[in-house]
């Protein structure tokens, strides 16, 4: 028998489990603008209400990976003296797992539906779902996939979009 | 305004028009900041490289799906709308890079009364390597 790392570590039973759900604060037309000039998307229906309102969304609205951020990570806003090393404060993509720093992790793979477009002024909430934990036989060691799914909606109970993340684990190198 | 596609018109295997995209710090800088990204492995070279074995700062994964985001928008015009996007890191986009993003019709049919089109999607930079390989799901109008 091989032995299984996820059962080690005790994890197979938050396979299913769910975070608490959080809403964000209204989006600002100044969160929509700047994001837009950092990705370096100029479409005007982002930047002037005039153009949005002529535009496929009829109003401002924020361009779709948005919806990502529109609720904040919950946790990331602590002084400096409480961050880590690397300035995270909390595990982006797997919540409420023990030990999961005991792991190296990296982004595997995103996946992405869009329903709804978020606009200014909406209040968005996500809830997060562990999906799927699977381990591999990698050159230098197990790996370990870890799926989650979070799920934006708005103020009116809408589906916005639906984001899969996939992150890989190995064990940390003594 | 740019001439709208209709689901007809699209052919399996055509490619789509590409976007380019540069990588600087700027940009990185701007979205960290804009979503409150702390992770100093976008904004602390010595950091990156010496703590953490990276070759440089490096961009935040997420910004491949804005690119697609953008790249399938820009295509699917007024009338369309992009529903799915998915993709797989594989290499950094660091600053310097000066990426391609494009993609290519695999598929296409009528479902739920909607013209749907399914395409494969890339991220290739200055040196061709296809850093963050995806695939896309956009509906497209129907001239009827």
């Amino acid at each position: 028998m091989k032995e299984s790392l996820l059962e080690s570590l005790g994890w197979t039973k938050y396979i299913g489990s769910e975070s608490e759900m959080h809403t964000g604060e209204p989006v600002l037309a100044r969160d929509i603008r700047r994001y837009a000039l950092a990705i370096d998307d100029l479409n005007p229906i982002y930047f002037d209400e005039n153009a949005a309102k002529k535009g496929k969304y009829g109003g401002l609205a924020a361009p779709l990976n948005y919806i990502t951020w529109a609720v904040g990570v919950p946790g990331s806003e602590k002084p400096v003296g409480e961050l880590g090393e690397d300035g995270l404060a909390t595990f982006v993509g797997v919540p409420d797992i023990p030990n999961v720093w005991d792991l190296g992790w990296v982004r595997g793979g995103d996946e992405l539906e869009f329903f709804k477009p978020v606009y200014v002024n909406d209040r968005v909430s996500v809830k997060g779902k562990i999906v799927d934990m699977k381990e591999k036989d990698g050159k230098s060691g197990k790996l370990l996939f870890v799926t989650s799914e979070f799920t934006y909606t708005n103020q009116n109970g809408e589906l916005l979009a639906k984001h899969r993340v996939t992150m890989i684990a190995t064990p940390r190198k003594e | 305004m740019k001439d709208q596609v209709f689901f007809e018109d699209v052919i399996v295997g055509q490619q789509i028009p590409s976007l380019e995209k540069k990588v600087t710090t700027i940009n990185i800088l701007m979205y960290v900041s804009a979503v409150w990204l702390i992770d100093r492995i976008h904004f602390d070279q010595p950091y990156a490289i010496q703590r953490r074995g990276l070759p440089d700062v490096v961009a935040p994964g997420n910004m491949a799906g804005d690119y697609y985001a953008q790249l399938l928008s820009d295509w699917a015009g007024e009338k369309g709308e992009v529903r799915k996007t998915s993709f797989q890191f594989r290499n950094f986009m660091v600053p310097g890079d000066v990426l391609t993003c494009g993609g290519k019709v695999v598929n296409k049919y009528v479902g739920g009364g909607k013209g749907r089109v399914e395409l494969e999607l890339w991220i290739i930079n200055q040196g061709n390597v296809n850093c963050v390989p995806g695939k896309g799901v956009v509906e497209l109008p129907m001239r009827g």
